[in-house]
């Protein structure tokens, strides 16, 4: 494809662009206007700045905490799944014993399960563990993420078997050698993993709707959704608040774009 | 293997993958099982379960607001897939240049991927705001009369499709950018030698070598769009009068609004069926397309 752009081609590609841009450069203009600017001069690009729908999102309404609990939630769902599934694929990659392939087959089965066929059945077994309205409950069922395990073990079995020999051969532990060459080897298949859970966990929307019932407990995406019940009009503090939320994936996208790419094109998951 | 091997291999074995097995079987595989025995029960939680053996699956079909939320989500289906797909094509052919336009592109392209369903939601039901959302204020600028983009029956389902192609189009183009690079070079220079317009090397070489690829993105995209829910939830809460209520929604309000646990059960567990179908279409064709 390397035949040189004609002008029509380039009109389209900067439209394209456009029309990608216009809808967050709106919903940053929308935040910084003032309540009664965003009613009466929609359009209109010349405004004064102001802070105060920040201020307010923060002073008026919970997004603070909701942030904190998705903060929270994201970063303990990212750590115990690397940990929990690079523990498993390390077992599917390298330990060999009899069922190992059928097992390998049981959790890519997983893979296949829609999580949103299983939210009555996962509420009512958080409410008969007496963690139903917990961060736990809103974490526990990510933590199996059987593409992550998949990743991990391809990951795993391309690292030449010869350096853990010889940890062996010096009487290291499995546990030594998964800690200190697995692991240290596999970095990037880790960091992958660890994107796809940080972005699901702190995009999930349905199952936390589900299993929070109290306002202070919301993650960011039910409090922002359930702003639009109790501000309904109050359009430019709604925008802040969205703004607000999307803070981390937007940091994270500018830091990480290329890593975020590759583990998007290495797994093809979709939420 | 090893002569440490025969030592605690059973240990380790079961150190290494109880976590993972204790919360893969009691929140995934779990559920699946349960899901299915309680879609023969009639059950409100407070009464005792009575079995109905298939009555709730019988009843699901001749119940109207099933049925049309079942059709909701085919429509959105039906619509949203092509579109979704096409688009991202495009952007991957725009994204995949190793030019500034094509790391732009891209960067752009995929940047509403990242943000959540519900932020998406409300950006763009702010959007469709009647009287002073962007898309009514753009048409009144240049003298047309607004929409109800989210009020009007007849369009809500397409605005809600608008923002989803808004939000989901970059994940395709990834899939489809990757697909692209995996074409060696030298198949396209050889039909530059020969003369071949771009035209031509598209339809001749690049759509029918990302053969695998379209099929992983369909696939995906399908699944997908049966799965919608988020965006429909913020955006109109399945309104006006029901016309964007789709499968998963119904099923959200049958066990939490209802509570009628073994209906929304059985409901759960056809929508399930229907994942697992389109998910097989892509394992009758090559199973190791995702590596």
């Amino acid at each position: 494809m390397k035949k040189p752009f004609d002008i029509l081609g380039k009109l389209f590609i900067a439209l394209l662009i456009v029309l990608w841009l216009a809808p967050l450069i709106w919903l940053v203009i929308t935040s910084l206007k003032s309540e009664n600017t965003v009613m009466s001069d929609t359009l209109s690009l010349v405004f004064t700045p102001t802070i105060e729908n920040y201020r307010k999102a923060f002073a008026s309404t919970l997004l603070g905490r909701w942030m904190l609990n998705s903060l929270t939630v994201a970063v303990v769902t990212t750590i115990l799944t690397v940990l929990i599934d690079s523990a498993m694929a390390y077992v599917l990659a390298r330990i060999p014993f009899r069922g190992r392939k059928a097992l390998f087959i049981f959790i890519l089965a997983g893979m296949m399960i829609p999580f949103e066929v299983l939210i009555i059945q996962l509420y009512l077994e958080f409410t008969t563990l007496g963690l139903a309205n917990t961060l736990a409950a809103v974490i526990l069922p990510r933590l199996a993420l059987p593409i992550g395990v998949f990743i991990l073990t391809q990951f795993f079995r391309s690292i030449p078997l010869v350096l853990e020999e010889a940890a062996f051969i010096d009487g290291a532990s499995r546990f030594t050698v998964f800690r200190t060459i697995i692991l240290p080897l596999s970095k990037s298949a880790v960091f992958a993993v660890a994107i796809i859970a940080f972005i699901n966990a702190w995009n999930d929307f349905l199952w936390p709707l589900v299993a929070i019932s109290s306002s202070e407990k919301y993650t960011i995406t039910v409090g922002i959704a359930n702003f639009q019940g109790t501000h309904g009009t109050e359009y430019s503090l709604i925008m802040a608040g969205a703004l607000l939320a999307s803070v981390p994936q937007i940091i994270m996208y500018l830091l990480f774009r290329k890593n975020i790419v590759k583990s998007i094109a290495m797994t093809g998951i979709k939420e | 293997m090893l002569l440490h091997d025969a030592d605690h291999k059973k240990r380790d074995i079961l150190f290494f993958s109880l976590p993972y097995l204790t919360v893969y079987v009691a929140f995934m595989v779990f559920p699946v099982v349960y899901g299915f025995y309680l879609s023969f029960f009639d059950w409100n939680i407070l009464s005792t379960k009575v079995f109905v053996g298939l009555k709730n699956y019988v009843e699901a079909f001749s119940d109207p607001e099933f049925l049309s939320s079942f059709f909701h989500t085919i429509q959105f289906v039906v619509i949203s897939t092509p579109l979704i797909i096409v688009v991202g094509f495009i952007m991957a052919l725009i994204a995949v240049r190793p030019t500034k336009t094509g790391r732009i592109s891209e960067t752009v392209f995929f940047l509403p991927y990242m943000l959540s369903t519900s932020v998406v939601g409300t950006l763009w039901a702010w959007i469709f705001q009647k009287n002073y959302g962007l898309a009514n204020q753009l048409l009144k600028s240049v003298g047309l009369s607004p929409l109800g983009w989210l009020t009007d029956p007849s369009i809500a389902m397409t605005s809600i499709i608008i923002a989803t192609l808004w939000w989901t189009a970059g994940f395709n183009m990834i899939l489809f950018s990757a697909g692209m690079k995996q074409i060696p070079e030298e198949i396209y220079d050889a039909a530059k030698i020969d003369g071949a317009g771009s035209f031509t090397t598209l339809t001749k070489i690049t759509i029918p070598l990302l053969r695998d690829t379209s099929l992983l993105v369909l696939v995906l995209q399908i699944i997908a769009s049966f799965k919608v829910f988020g965006q429909v939830y913020v955006m109109t809460g399945g309104g006006p009068y029901g016309t964007t209520r789709v499968l998963v929604q119904y099923v959200y309000k049958t066990g939490f609004s209802y509570f009628r646990l073994g209906y929304a059960s059985a409901m759960s567990i056809l929508l399930f069926m229907v994942i697992l179908l389109v998910s097989v279409i892509q394992f009758l064709r090559k199973p190791d397309e995702t590596q």
